[in-house]
């Protein structure tokens, strides 16, 4: 539900570890809505959503504060869900995504595809299990960050985690899997 | 508690970043007590009596003149989804805001208080319970603004009627304030002193738990 409007109706869905979902839907059909109804940031008109495994949420906004550096918003981010913010595992996270270069620089002064890294590299600080929620991962990345995107989603499932994907791209398109597609709203 | 000292740490760093917001606070409040005697004359018998009140009146207006900042950046940029998501509960992490912001807004105040309170005549005996009752009565007015802040982003545009709403909560922490900077007996811990604790101890329990639920209503654009 959306500014009063149901947007969906009847939406049931079960996903178990492994395995990827990508939601597809026109525009305004309510992917992000979704996203942020799992995520626990907005209510269900009615039903029920479970999960037990930590759930990673990363949104079109960054969570990135301007003034920080990409490292320090990481370790600011690893600290409050109490996870490892040690030098070492963060710049290791940073090398992964190919962020080292710009990773002491203040976010404001980053570009999109620069921030998106940033936020991407989240993910990899987490625990193995945990489900994924990526509304359009890509956005402003480069081909070469896309393909590095999908090879970490690929590690991530056969690591046991799970992934929601709000995506128009074949993401890990080897995976076990399905599709949601949603209707969009009457 | 580790995670909440993170969140702290962080909070610190950012307004050390704009400091000069934090700046303008404190030159607001000292810009407006100088004020006073200009407009009234150096004159001991007419500044005297109105020494308290007016450093009282300029720390609401400094302390509520910064607050509509303090969640809009973090709400914004999609910071308030991870805190959601994360351990650390809203209502703490609103905690966490006020700590800090009134480090950086209330403490710089309190410290200039001291000068500006013998321009004004303000006898030196009068001037522990003064200090005291203003250490208290930010605090108190750094979680009103807290409060304000997270309804104005619960209520996206309402930002400013939510304002309206807040300024009247803070009579009691006025006039307890005021009160307790002049004690009858010249004691610190009058009557008026322990009213104004128990209107902070009062926000400090209701403040988190309201700020919380207006920031689970607060959105990022979704842009």
């Amino acid at each position: 539900m959306r500014g009063m409007r149901v947007l969906q109706r009847g939406l049931s869905h079960q996903m178990g570890a492994g395995e990827i979902t990508r939601l597809h839907g026109p525009n305004g059909a309510g992917k992000t809505t979704l996203l942020r109804a799992i995520a626990g940031r907005l209510r269900p008109a009615a039903g029920v959503i479970a999960c037990d495994v930590p759930i990673i949420y990363v949104g079109h906004a960054d969570a990135l504060a301007a003034a920080r550096s990409g490292r320090d918003n990481l370790a600011d981010w690893a600290r409050l869900n109490g996870f490892d913010a040690q030098r070492d595992r963060i710049t290791a996270v940073l090398s992964d995504m190919s962020a080292t270069s710009f990773a002491d620089l203040p976010a404001r002064v980053l570009s999109r595809g620069q921030r998106r890294r940033l936020s991407l590299a989240r993910l990899l600080l987490g625990p193995k299990t945990a489900l994924w929620l990526l509304d359009e991962p890509s956005t402003g990345l480069d081909s070469a960050a896309a393909s590095q995107l999908d090879a970490m989603i690929g590690r991530h499932l056969d690591g046991g985690g799970m992934v929601m994907a709000a995506t128009h791209l074949p993401l890990a398109a080897v995976h076990n899997g399905g599709t949601l597609t949603l209707q969009a709203p009457a | 508690m580790n995670i909440l000292f993170a969140q702290m740490r962080r909070d610190l760093a950012l307004i050390w970043a704009g400091r000069g917001e934090a700046a303008v606070m404190l030159a607001f409040f000292l810009i407006i007590i100088t004020l006073f005697p200009l407009a009234i004359g150096p004159d001991v018998a007419t500044l005297r009596p109105m020494a308290l009140p007016v450093i009282w009146i300029a720390a609401l207006l400094a302390s509520l003149a910064g607050f509509s900042r303090i969640f809009a950046e973090d709400v914004r940029s999609g910071w308030v989804d991870q805190v959601a998501l994360s351990p650390l509960p809203l209502g703490i992490y609103a905690l966490s805001k006020a700590v800090t912001h009134w480090l950086a807004g209330g403490l710089p105040m309190l410290l200039a208080t001291p000068v500006l309170a013998l321009m004004l005549y303000v006898d030196l005996e009068s001037l522990a319970p003064l200090i005291l009752a203003l250490a208290i009565g930010t605090m108190a007015l750094t979680l009103l603004g807290v409060l304000a802040a997270a309804l104005g982003e619960g209520a996206r545009n309402g930002g400013s009627l939510m304002a309206l709403l807040v300024l009247p909560l803070a009579v009691p922490v006025l006039i307890f304030g005021t009160l307790a900077s002049t004690p009858d007996d010249g004691g610190l811990l009058s009557p008026h002193m322990l009213l104004l604790m128990a209107v902070l101890a009062v926000l400090l329990a209701i403040v988190p738990v309201a700020a919380a639920a207006a920031l689970v209503e607060a959105e990022t654009d979704s842009s």
